[in-house]
Formats: structure tokens, C-alpha cells, sequence
């Protein structure tokens, strides 16, 4: 039955671009609410409870940052944001606001299924990770959150306390794009200057002692001059 | 801030060279015992001064000391100032009107210098716009009328005949799409308004993403990496940058007759990060190398290259890393395929963004 049917609300000016996302949506088994206006949205949003938000960043009455303030008043809903070239640094505002990934105009449909469907398990995930005991897994990739260890393919990998808490908090919002000031303020308190340069020095380590290479990151995608995010499959 | 800090040379400049003509004068007049070239060669240096310095200041505050210098030391009454007697005066008013005109006409000559070398940046953007124009004109002739001839026979055409149609419409498309991110690049740095957003960007990160969109489009084709072992931060616009790599990757793709490698290869030279993209195809044209990174703007381009994008690509490329401060070269290598290149700072001399 529809009833059981994840529902997402799509809230994009562009008709064709409604429709086509529609479509793809639908054709997902996913059912689809769309608002062409902000207001609208809002006014959907609480009516309908969606299950997830796909958000344009450009549309005509408001500012779609505003509505992602508006939403995380009262609702951790995942947002996925659309965003133009032009509107990079409104991408990080987006993500620091709290929605939790982006894609890039254009898209193609295969990326904004593989995004909705990894904005879904997020919401999953985080449940999950609070309870003790468990232990997070993506590819042969194994974080024990009790002992704090972490291991690949089956062998300890030794990561300094810093390390350690860095890829612990970007394995509990997989899937989420994690902003490097949302990281450097969860990790260290507070930022500074140097502090992007610290952060990106430690995950220059983890992924060596992970045994990344350029191109064939596993486990943590980087998302340049934006921040990181841990990969859920 | 142009003005104030050509003040002091201006000033300078036509003090010397009023100097210089009051010498000239003396000299003369103990040659040739007669004052008739005084007031021509006080013209010719105030000539030289409106000519030489910025504005009509300097001009006309060189032909009022010129009026006053002639009036003082070269007429009679000789080294006294006679501002009441008509000759005087009127000496003075046609001084003053011709040095005058001379530095409205200097001044206005170099204002059409300056709109000449405008027109010559707007017949530059106009030919890329026209080849722009021209190059997207096939492509979306394409996909209007596979869309249209796949709406007319919708139920006549097979269902592979629409996938195929179909696809080379995504693929056109896409075309488009790289196409239109080349431009946003140019008019981002040529609008001026909004510069480049330099960041400090890992060297690592950097070529990862790249890769992964690289991989993305043309999953057929590996690229062989090389980088430096320690930690690297370039600032740079990374957004542009990594285009920059794309665009000389695509490049490859597309036009490096058989093709066996590719080669992305980062070394640290001194203060600078070096980065080359080679190829073992088929090499660059010798004739095509000197004006590779410039056709597209300076309008040569034979007219019959309807999928031209790379020229386009290139001088994308090239107009990025200049506003870097730094240059791209592209060369054929000696055992065979091409070679781009280019140098960025490792360490921002000049650290404004901050």
C-alpha cells in the first residue's frame, strides 16, 4: 500500500525540474509531495510530515535557508539541498543549518537517488549509534565504539585519541556531509585560524593509516573546501 | 589609490621639466640675444608635461607657472612681476589657452587608448562568444530534433531506436553542461567582481576529488597518479583549479589519438607545486602549438571544428591559471603523446584572502 511508502517533499520553482524528480522519485517506489513556493513548502511540511525534504536553495518568494531554519525548529526531517554553481558558499550555510547533503546542479538521476536513499539511513544510523555496545561497519571498515578501536580488513589500525574521535563522529552522521567548522567544533570546542589546517593534517593521517589513495577513497569522501562525510556502503 | 600614487611622480616630473625649459630658455637667450623662441619652448614643455602625466592638473598648473616664469624673468620689465600691462595680459590669456588645448588634446588621446584597448577586450569576449554561440548551436540542434522526431513517432519508433535516441541526447547534454561550467569559470574571473576564492587546499584532496568525477564520466580510462609523499596545501581556487585538471583530462580523452596512459603527475619544485597531465597519443600539431591556449579568443579558429569545446576548454584553462599568477605550457613530449604543465605557489607571498 502508498501508506508504507516513504514520503519525500520536493520544493523547487523550476516545473521541469519538479517533474522530472518526480518521476525518478516515483518510479523509486517513493511518494512524492511538491511545493513550488517556499511558503507552500513550510505549510506542507507541517501538514504532511514527509519523510525527507529535497530543497531548492533558489526559489522565487524566500530564501531556502530560511526554510531549513524554519524545518530544524522543530523537526530533524533529513533536507537534501540543490544547489547551483553560483551558490557555494550558501551550500556550506545549508549544511551548517543543518541540511544534510547536497547535490550539484545538475544532477544526474542515479546521484540524487543514491543521496535520498543515503539521507534516509541517516536517520536510521543516528538511532542506532547512540545505544551502547555498537559497533559501526562500511566496507571492511569496522569502528568499535566501546573499546575504541578501529579496524580494517580484520587488523587493528592505531589512530591517536584525536584521530579516533574525528572519524567516530563522522561515522555516527554517515552519509552526512559534515562542514569542517561542524567538525572542528564537535572535536576541539572552538576554532581558530589554524584549525581547518589541524583538521585536514588528521584526516591526511587517517586516510594513510587507513590505506586511502587519491580516487579510491572507501570510507570517507572528501568534499573540497566543504568538509567530509563518512560513505554508508 | 591609482591617483594618490601617481601624485608624486606627476609633481615631480613637471617641476624637472619646467626646471629644464627655464635652463633652455637662459641659455638661448645668451646665444642668440633674442626672446622670441621664449614662449614656444614653454609651450613645448608644457606639451611635454600634459602629455606626460595623468589628468589636466598638472597641464594647466605647468602653463600658469609657464605665464608666470614668462611674465617674470623674460619680459620687460625683466625679473618683476607687470600684471597690469595690456601686452602682458594678453600674452598671458593666449599662453594659458594654448597650453590649455594641448593638454585637453593630449588627455583625450590617451582616453581613446584607453577605449581602444576596451573595444580590444570586447572584440576579444565577442569571438568567444560567437564561437561559444556556434558550438552550442549543434548540439542543441541535436537533441531539438531527436526529442521532436521521438514525440512525432512515438509508437513507429522501436524501443532500442529511443534508447539510442535518448542517450545521445543525455549525451549532448552533458556536452552542454561541461560546456557551461567553462563559462561560469571565465566570467567568474572576468567579472572581477567576485575574484578568486583562494583556499588552502591538500594536494590530496585536491586529485581525490577529481578523480572520483573523472572516473564518474569516463569510467574506461584510469588515470596513473603520482604525488608528492608529505602533506601538501596549495592555495588556490579549488573549484577552478580542479576544472582546470578536468578539462585537460577530458582533453586527452577526446583528442589523444590512441591513447594507451594517462598521466596525472604533481612534484614540489622548491616553492612551487608543479602539475602535468601527459599523454602517449598521437601529440599536438607543431603549428597548433603556439597559439593552442589563444584561438578562441583571438578568432582564428577554422570554422568547420563543430565540437571545438577543448579550444574553448584551454583558453579556459589558460585564463584560470593566469589569474593564478601563473602560466600553462603545453609541449609534445619526446617519446611521443602531449604534455600541459603549470606551476602554482605553495605559499601565498601576498595573503589578501585572509
Amino acid at each position: 500500500m502508498s501508506n508504507n511508502k516513504y514520503k519525500i517533499l520536493v520544493v523547487e520553482d523550476d516545473p521541469n525540474i519538479t517533474s522530472f524528480i518526480q518521476a525518478v522519485l516515483e518510479a523509486n517506489d517513493f511518494q512524492v509531495l511538491t511545493a513550488p513556493l517556499c511558503r507552500q513548502g513550510v505549510l506542507m511540511f507541517s501538514s504532511h510530515n514527509p519523510d525527507l525534504v529535497v530543497l531548492d536553495l533558489g526559489l522565487p518568494d524566500m530564501d531556502g535557508l530560511d526554510f531549513i531554519r524554519q524545518v530544524r525548529q522543530t523537526s530533524m526531517v533529513p533536507i537534501l539541498v540543490l544547489s547551483a554553481r553560483t551558490e557555494e558558499s550558501d551550500k556550506v550555510t545549508a549544511l551548517d543549518l543543518g541540511a544534510n547533503d547536497y547535490v550539484t546542479k545538475p544532477f544526474g538521476t542515479a546521484e540524487l537517488i543514491a543521496r535520498v536513499r543515503a539521507a534516509l539511513r541517516v536517520t536510521r544510523h543516528s538511532l542506532q549509534a547512540a545505544a551502547p555496545g555498537s559497533i559501526f561497519m562500511v566496507d571492511n571498515l569496522v569502528i568499535d565504539y566501546d573499546r575504541r578501536q578501529v579496524a580494517v580488513g580484520g587488523k587493528l589500525v592505531h589512530l591517536t585519541q584525536t584521530e579516533y574521535n574525528i572519524l567516530a563522529l563522522l561515522s555516527q552522521h554517515t552519509g552526512k556531509v559534515m562542514t569542517y567548522s561542524a567538525i572542528i567544533r564537535a572535536i576541539w570546542g572552538s576554532m581558530d585560524d589554524g584549525s581547518i589546517k589541524k583538521l585536514q593534517v588528521n584526516m591526511a593521517n587517517i586516510r594513510k593509516k587507513l590505506g586511502c589513495r587519491p580516487g579510491d577513497n572507501r570510507y570517507v569522501t572528501n568534499e573540497l573546501g566543504v568538509g567530509y562525510r563518512m560513505l554508508d556502503e | 589609490m591609482k591617483h594618490s600614487k601617481q601624485l608624486l611622480p606627476d609633481g615631480l616630473f613637471t617641476l624637472v621639466t619646467l626646471l629644464i625649459t627655464f635652463c633652455v630658455i637662459l641659455f638661448l637667450q645668451n646665444l642668440f640675444d633674442s626672446r622670441t623662441l621664449t614662449p614656444m619652448i614653454f609651450v613645448l614643455g608644457v606639451y611635454l608635461v600634459s602629455w606626460r602625466t595623468q589628468g589636466y592638473f598638472w597641464g594647466i598648473a605647468a602653463s600658469l607657472i609657464s605665464v608666470l616664469a614668462v611674465n617674470y624673468a623674460f619680459t620687460y620689465p625683466y625679473w618683476a612681476f607687470d600684471l597690469i600691462s595690456p601686452e602682458c595680459i594678453a600674452s598671458a590669456v593666449v599662453m594659458l589657452i594654448v597650453s590649455t588645448m594641448t593638454g585637453a588634446l593630449t588627455t583625450r588621446l590617451k582616453q581613446q587608448e584607453k577605449v581602444k584597448a576596451e573595444a580590444e577586450t570586447e572584440r576579444m569576449r565577442g569571438n568567444l562568444l560567437r564561437a561559444v554561440s556556434h558550438d552550442l548551436r549543434t548540439p542543441l540542434t541535436a537533441i531539438y530534433g531527436s526529442c521532436s522526431a521521438m514525440m512525432e513517432n512515438y509508437d513507429t519508433f522501436s524501443r532500442e531506436k529511443h534508447l539510442k535516441m535518448l542517450s545521445s541526447v543525455s549525451a549532448d547534454a552533458q556536452w552542454l553542461v561541461r560546456m557551461v561550467e567553462n563559462l561560469l569559470s571565465v566570467t567568474r574571473i572576468d567579472s572581477g567582481e567576485v575574484a578568486l576564492k583562494k583556499q588552502d587546499t591538500v594536494l590530496e584532496e585536491l586529485v581525490d576529488s577529481l578523480l572520483v568525477k573523472f572516473r564518474k564520466h569516463y569510467h574506461q580510462q584510469t588515470v596513473q597518479v603520482s604525488l608528492p609523499e608529505e602533506f601538501v596545501l596549495i592555495p588556490m581556487d579549488a573549484i577552478l583549479i580542479e576544472q582546470v585538471l578536468m578539462n585537460l583530462l577530458e582533453n586527452a580523452v577526446f583528442h589523444a589519438k590512441g591513447m594507451q596512459n594517462l598521466w596525472l603527475r604533481v612534484v614540489i619544485d622548491q616553492n612551487m607545486a608543479v602539475f602535468r597531465v601527459e599523454d602517449d597519443g598521437a601529440g599536438i600539431p607543431e603549428e597548433q602549438l603556439p597559439r593552442l591556449f589563444t584561438s578562441h579568443l583571438t578568432g582564428d579558429t577554422p570554422s568547420d571544428s563543430s565540437r571545438s569545446s577543448m579550444g574553448i576548454g584551454l583558453s579556459v584553462c589558460s585564463t584560470i591559471i593566469k589569474a593564478h599568477g601563473s602560466q600553462i605550457h603545453a609541449q609534445n613530449r619526446p617519446e611521443g603523446g602531449a604534455c600541459f604543465y603549470f606551476a602554482l605557489e605553495l605559499e601565498d607571498t601576498c595573503d589578501v584572502e585572509q
